[in-house]
């Protein structure tokens, strides 16, 4: 078997966006090849996840004075910065008897193996975890997302973090925390790390890139055939460029789902707990555990990983923060179940309340205009 | 080794490429649709679904709008042409409803059917099909996760 293999460098967001897009449209009709297309993106760009709202996910401000894109992948998941550090990872491929019926995460685990392939001959023993990530000692190194098109292509993204400018990324994308601080970039870099982190080596992205092509080729066993857009598919680009990724409607398209910050303080036997989540109505986008307390931060990651784009019904939230709670038991130190319980739900009445107090109910669903589908 | 069964009441009809039901009601004459219970299965819970506004012209085979689960997106697919005239508020507010119970209070949306004696013909609709059709498409995804396992 064959995929083409095309490479890109620095390309704009709506460009990098509408070419997966369009070309993986095409591949569901037979009309182009399978491809693995290993890119990065002009420093730097945002991206905010399929449903996401742009202004609750990103600092419009400071990207408009600084020349940072702002766009929407088809893909679901959180709010991403892509540059030239970021290598960008778009499988575009028919649906076939082995993907059709394949659950989500299933689907995502299969093709990040091309990924994992990859790091590991770098040197780094990176494993796919919880929700749809791949994670080197509990740090997210890759973030991983899927979209099926209604003509049988299958969109598969990754964003691989060869290296990742931190502060930078707490000025363009929007936290639960007021202010930039050294805690808190302490904070994102104990929950991600990078390639050449784990290297402790300045890699190009280029060798990285030459990697990943090995990894898709040995853990698929096919030959990748190096290639380019033909002149239809350029076409094609250009077209869903214009009228959907260089569209204000398709990007600034706001959610009816509201959006609320929830948090609380609880002085317990084994310390402060600060819990904060960010919910999009019944659903935490985002969980952050802090406060004054001894525990491992593996164990505190983990557990927050667990609890993002999951349920906020109260029995959902016990039973998974009381499983991954015992797969670290000895990890919390005084910190007991039912006070960490406590805390997260706490924190998810408060954002619960505000939603309330919005006026708003809590809906999982907006509505766009049916043109921007490809 | 997954070895999943899933349930497709009889009392409706099911599109073979998108596993979405459209039931009519017999009191008003809309045509009810829905999601079945095997393809929820590959989704896991619904995090968003964005539909198109009442009053929406839609056409078999479009797509109309979207959902998203675990970080996979996926087009919704009209089974059925006619005008959209409903959405199911509930689902709106939750859409993980639809995980839930997908048959009743789950349903997705209403449509005032234009063609559909026509097009009920594409769709699984025989009784005697129903319960066979669905469980060969079990067996084919448990065949497909087992070989990927």
């Amino acid at each position: 078997m064959t995929w083409r293999l095309i490479t890109e460098d620095g390309v704009s967001a709506a460009y990098g966006l509408a070419a997966d897009e369009a070309v993986t449209q095409r591949v569901g009709r037979d009309l182009s090849p399978q491809t693995v297309r290993l890119y990065t993106y002009r420093s730097h760009c945002a991206l905010v996840g399929r449903f996401q709202t742009v202004e609750n996910e990103v600092h419009l401000d400071y990207c408009r004075r600084h020349g940072i894109e702002v766009n929407r992948r088809p893909t679901g998941g959180g709010a991403i910065i892509m540059g030239a550090d970021q290598l960008g990872v778009a499988l575009m491929l028919a649906r076939s008897d082995r993907t059709a019926y394949g659950r989500a995460r299933e689907i995502m685990a299969q093709f990040s193996r091309g990924l994992l392939w990859a790091l590991n001959e770098l040197g780094i023993r990176a494993a796919f975890r919880r929700k749809n990530d791949l994670e080197v000692d509990c740090r997210k190194i890759a973030g991983l997302g899927l979209y099926r098109h209604p003509q049988g292509g299958l969109l598969f993204h990754a964003s691989l973090l060869v290296d990742l400018d931190i502060p930078l990324m707490l000025r363009v994308l929007k936290t639960p925390f007021e202010k930039i601080s050294d805690k808190q970039i302490r904070t994102v870099a104990e929950r991600m790390t990078t390639v050449r982190r784990e290297l402790g080596r300045a890699i190009e992205v280029a060798e990285v890139r030459e990697a990943v092509a090995r990894g898709f080729a040995r853990a698929f066993e096919l030959e990748l055939t190096p290639g380019t857009f033909d002149a239809d598919e350029r076409q094609a680009i250009r077209e869903l460029e214009t009228r959907k990724y260089r569209n204000p409607e398709w990007i600034f398209q706001t959610a009816d789902v509201p959006e609320a910050e929830g948090r609380a303080v609880l002085k317990t036997d084994g310390g402060l707990l600060d819990v904060r989540v960010s919910l999009a109505g019944r659903t935490i986008k985002a969980a952050y555990i802090r406060g004054d307390f001894f525990a491992n931060e593996q164990a505190i990651t983990d557990l927050e990983a667990h609890l993002r784009w999951h349920s906020s019904d109260p029995a959902a939230v016990r039973e998974t923060v009381s499983r991954v709670y015992h797969q670290h038991r000895h990890d919390w130190s005084l910190i007991s179940l039912s006070s960490l319980c406590e805390a997260i739900e706490q924190a998810i009445e408060h954002g619960a309340h505000h939603l309330n107090q919005s006026g708003e109910q809590p809906y999982g669903c907006f509505v766009t205009p049916a043109r921007y589908h490809a | 080794m997954a070895n999943s069964t899933f349930s497709a009441p009889t009392d409706r009809a099911y599109d073979r490429d998108t596993h979405l039901w459209v039931k009519k009601d017999t009191t008003t004459g809309r045509l009810i649709v829905g999601i079945d219970a095997l393809m929820l299965d590959t989704f896991g819970d619904l995090a968003y679904i964005q539909l198109p506004e009442v009053g929406t012209p839609i056409r078999r085979g479009d797509a109309i709008g979207s959902l998203e689960a675990a970080k996979m997106t996926s087009e919704i697919i009209a089974p059925v042409s006619g005008i959209l005239i409903g959405v199911n508020e509930a689902v709106l507010q939750d859409p993980m409803k639809v995980n839930q119970d997908p048959y009743e209070s789950g349903w997705l949306f209403a449509v005032d059917g234009t063609d559909w004696e026509n097009e009920r013909q594409h769709l699984v609709h025989d009784p005697a099909e129903i319960a066979a059709w669905m469980q060969a498409e079990a067996e084919r995804m448990n065949a497909q996760q087992n070989l990927d396992a």
